[in-house]
């Protein structure tokens, strides 16, 4: 038996960030994971960070997290933060619109943000077609971070602190008396702590229901492509992310290709009750006839045309934790006092992670948060009907999953935001 | 231009492979299954040979299975091939009875190339390809990492211990694909809608009119245990002290 003042249950980002955050305001922290360190959707993560989102607070989140890995960067002496730039383009007058909404909001917030017309996109990035644009914006702030060199930081800080990592040690049960957490058990017996975090990711469910609690979040599968590096088509390790919201895409550089990306209408559903105990998502393959992959194929080559199925290529296949409305659940439920949730990033874990690790360290610590947390507070579906049933939560999350790229989003200027 | 792509449905080996308790066989209950990936290198070689001609030349697919082997020939049919075959037989072969049941089928399609993976992942056995040559008397080509179809002949760059070794063979030939042939498609959307109108014809084993003979007999599979010895040294100096003890002791 042994015990900490929070233990973690989950070494992808969310967990690593949270129990460094912990450990560096001096609580003893240990880290359960049922496999190895990063090894999940954290291991197959394409890091795009884009600032700019609908809710200002959430762009203040993204903002404040760059801050925090250029500390990292400068405690590891790596490179995290990689800052490409970004650019968005709009092929409907719907998309156009969209834009211009984003650009009046982020203006208005202060942040970094231009209209870029068509002809000047296709003298930034030769190797897309932009021949159908109907406008376009670039943010220069924006890039992507490195999930490899992220979860190395957290590890590196977490260490100096003095957070315990155990691998390959499932969490079997969680502890808890009265409505109160008391720790948990693995298969090599109890840790006992009043603070227990659910960083599970897609397995995030599952461990709430270890103590009779519905966490609504439901395991949606994902894919992207690389391309090996082309000499005709030359891909700069600096050219921007781009994001292609009518054909579901986003891309990035990637050692001299290049990743693209899909927010599929129809993806798969995993249900993680039925994967093998030592189900290791690195090994997720896509099937050679996989329908994913082919819709990725066909949205991909109608905005990189020298894209193909013949393109010399590699297919990452993963396991996303999405939510009923795309936003991750962070702190406590009611029914139960001490089990902090901190799951369903919907996509967006790598580069949500540093400041939910503050923002979770905060609640932990203090029972408040110096960010406005209510539209990620872990309760907002609590005993909700609708909301309640393995069914109802897939259905609502699927739904979500497959428009989540299709939906115009509508951002409003704010007339005192933080800049 | 007819090319025959004999093809095997194998776990796929990158996943945690275990035996059975009984040691009859590999635990395939939580396995996904795949074309032989040797195989699917030859099914991207051999449509992309077709797709280049353009003319009505056919891929063919083979397959020897039971009904769940349609699955891996729709594969091969939406990466490209314009049918294929499935020889149902639910007895498990030896290389020498696969060989002797392709010989019927290149007999009844009489194709101008047999292309087929060097070897299948699951028990690299690497005879069958050599076996079809020898019972249909053609010439063959082995661990093929490029190929070119010249007129009524192919020439077979073969990648060897010595360097690349150039074959030129007459047609009809068997060539076995080496796995620096080609890299094997995802299949398109198109690919994928087509492959459902392709023709697929199962064939019974009876019908071939081949007593299967076999010569292997598989006494019992188990696991191989690794043993990862590691230890962690304090120090660069203690690491080099260390591998200079070890080659010591190996010299």
């Amino acid at each position: 038996m042994q015990s900490a003042d929070v233990i973690v249950i989950g070494a992808g980002v969310a967990g690593l960030s949270t129990a460094m955050q912990l450990a560096l305001r001096g609580a003893s922290v240990i880290v359960l994971e049922r496999e190895r360190i990063g090894n999940g959707s954290t291991g197959r993560a394409a890091g795009l960070l884009g600032q700019l989102r609908g809710n200002v607070e959430h762009t203040r989140m993204l903002i404040d997290g760059i801050e925090i890995v250029r500390q990292l960067e400068k405690t590891t002496g790596t490179e995290i933060f990689v800052q490409t730039g970004s650019l968005r383009v709009a092929e409907t007058p719907e998309r156009a619109a969209e834009i211009a909404s984003l650009v009046a909001m982020g203006k208005s917030i202060g942040f970094d943000i231009e209209h870029l017309p068509a002809s000047e996109v296709a003298k930034k990035l030769p190797y897309m077609r932009t021949d159908d644009l109907l406008d376009a914006c670039y943010c220069p702030t924006d890039g992507h971070l490195q999930p490899a060199e992220l979860v190395s930081g957290y590890l590196k800080v977490g260490k100096d602190c003095g957070v315990q990592y155990k691998t390959n040690s499932p969490v079997i049960e969680i502890l808890h008396a009265g409505g109160r957490v008391q720790g948990v058990r693995t298969a090599e017996g109890e840790y006992h702590a009043p603070k227990v975090v659910n960083a599970g990711g897609p397995w995030s469910y599952l461990n709430a229901e270890l103590a009779n609690a519905t966490l609504p979040t439901a395991a949606i599968g994902h894919y992207y492509l690389t391309t090996r590096p082309d000499p005709n088509h030359p891909v700069d390790r600096m050219s921007p992310a781009i994001r292609d919201r009518e054909l579901r895409l986003y891309t990035r550089p990637e050692s001299g290709g290049l990743i693209v990306g899909i927010y599929d209408a129809e993806p798969d559903q995993h249900n993680m009750r039925k994967l093998p105990v030592d189900f290791d998502m690195s090994r997720m393959k896509a099937a050679r006839d996989s329908i994913q992959v082919a819709r990725l194929l066909e949205a991909t080559n109608a905005r990189f045309p020298w894209i193909d199925e013949r393109t010399p290529m590699t297919i990452t296949t993963g396991i996303m934790t999405f939510t009923p409305d795309a936003r991750p659940f962070c702190g406590e439920m009611p029914d139960l006092e001490g089990l902090y949730h901190c799951a369903g990033f919907s996509g967006h874990g790598i580069v949500q992670s540093p400041t939910i690790g503050l923002i979770m360290s905060q609640l932990i610590l203090d029972g408040q948060s110096s960010y406005d947390c209510e539209s990620i507070e872990a309760d907002r579906y609590f005993e909700l009907p609708g909301y309640m049933t393995r069914a109802d939560i897939e259905r609502r999350c699927f739904e979500m999953a497959g428009n989540y790229y299709t939906k115009i989003e509508k951002a409003t200027p704010v007339a005192t935001g933080h800049a | 231009m007819k090319i025959l792509v004999p093809t095997k449905r194998v776990p796929d080996t990158d996943q945690k492979i275990t035996a059975t308790a009984d040691g009859s066989g590999v635990a395939s209950d939580h396995l996904p299954f795949v074309v032989n990936p040797f195989d699917a290198i030859a099914l991207e070689e051999g449509v992309r040979i077709v797709e280049k001609l353009g003319d009505d030349s056919e891929v063919v697919a083979v397959g020897i299975g039971e009904a769940d082997y349609v699955q891996q020939l729709r594969t091969a049919l939406a990466m490209g091939s314009t049918r294929a075959i499935c020889i149902e037989c639910d007895q498990p072969l030896d290389p020498w009875n696969v060989a002797r049941l392709l010989k019927e089928i290149v007999l009844r399609e009489q194709p101008d190339l047999v292309l087929m993976g060097k070897q299948a992942v699951d028990d690299d056995a690497n005879q069958t390809g050599q076996f079809l040559a020898a019972l249909l008397d053609w010439p063959q080509a082995t661990f093929a990492s490029r190929v070119e179809l010249l007129a009524g002949e192919i020439r077979v760059d073969r990648e060897t211990d010595h360097g690349i070794e150039t074959l030129r063979l007459p047609l009809p030939a068997v060539v076995t694909t080496d796995l620096r042939l080609s890299e094997p498609r995802y299949a398109s959307m198109a690919g994928i809608m087509k492959a459902k109108k392709k023709p697929l014809d199962m064939i019974p084993l009876a019908e071939l009119g081949v007593a299967l003979e076999p010569r292997v007999e598989v006494l019992r599979y188990h696991s191989s245990e690794t043993v990862r010895r590691g230890e962690r040294l304090r120090s660069v100096d203690e690491l080099v002290e260390r591998l200079r003890q070890d080659v010591g002791a190996q010299a």
